[in-house]
């Protein structure tokens, strides 16, 4: 996603790890840890000009 | 997560269509029975998780409250100011537009955009109960139902991610954005592709 946000145009890209995020179901987190899945906090701002 | 899952355009088209009917579903599930049980936390339990402060979960209509189903806090990062207009997409039962209304206060303005006409109608009436002005949009992320450069901030809470166009939708939100508009949102994203078992597999998109 961070990719995709600089590919349109946006500026000033900043990606952090929400922390703390996790699925509830156990079957459902082991197969998001397989595929790295995670929460991200996303912030971009639209050029001025 | 690229932006379109590895499918041939003929076999996209319906699974897509089945995707938005199952993330219907599942929405308007945590809506109507935030006690049930979910692949994900939900509810006050996840915003506290999050750091929502509490005077926030306090004030909110319970029935808002209940039906949170973020995967983070877009707050922390988004700086609004009094009399900014915000976009909250994918606005669900209305807690973060509430947040955001209280924020931009009584010169502000927050607009909802949701795919269920059933939420937006229960996130207007939570926001008016809270002294918010808001006015919820029924529309697709792609396809944006707002005119350009017309949104200061846009926010948004877990609800890029089951989108199948998610380079669309990311250029919906910046075309909507007026010079120099910011943007707020927590999302999932992972670091490798996803099986195509699991992009075939509406429940699990939709969660």
């Amino acid at each position: 996603m961070f990719g995709l946000l600089e590919d349109a145009g946006f500026k000033r890209v900043r990606s952090t790890i929400v922390p703390g995020f996790a699925f509830r179901k156990e079957s459902t987190r082991d197969a998001a840890e397989g595929y790295g899945v995670k929460a991200v906090l996303l912030t971009a701002q639209k050029p001025t000009t | 997560m690229t932006d379109v899952a590895p499918l041939h355009a003929e076999e996209q088209a319906p699974l897509e269509g089945v995707i938005k009917g199952e993330v219907l579903r599942m929405y308007q599930e945590v809506a109507e029975h935030p006690e049930g049980e979910f692949h994900f936390y939900h509810g006050r339990q996840a915003a506290e998780m999050f750091g929502y402060e509490r005077e926030w979960l306090d004030r909110a209509p319970p029935g808002a409250v209940a039906s949170f189903a973020g995967v983070g806090n877009p707050h922390l990062r988004s700086r609004l100011q009094a009399g900014e207009v915000v976009l909250d997409l994918g606005s669900g039962a209305g807690l973060d537009s509430i947040i955001a209304g209280w924020q931009v206060g009584p010169t502000g303005r927050v607009i909802g955009v949701d795919l269920n006409p059933t939420m937006c109608r229960k996130a207007e009436a939570h926001a008016a109960a809270s002294g918010v002005r808001m006015a919820c949009h029924e529309g697709r992320m792609e396809d944006i139902p707002l005119p350009d450069a017309s949104v200061d901030v846009v926010i948004s809470n877990g609800v890029i991610n089951l989108s199948f166009r998610k380079r669309t939708v990311i250029r919906e939100l910046f075309r909507l954005l007026k010079p120099g508009g910011r943007l707020s949102i927590t999302d999932i994203v992972s670091a490798k592709q996803l099986s195509q078992s699991i992009v075939n597999d509406p429940k699990l998109w939709a969660s």
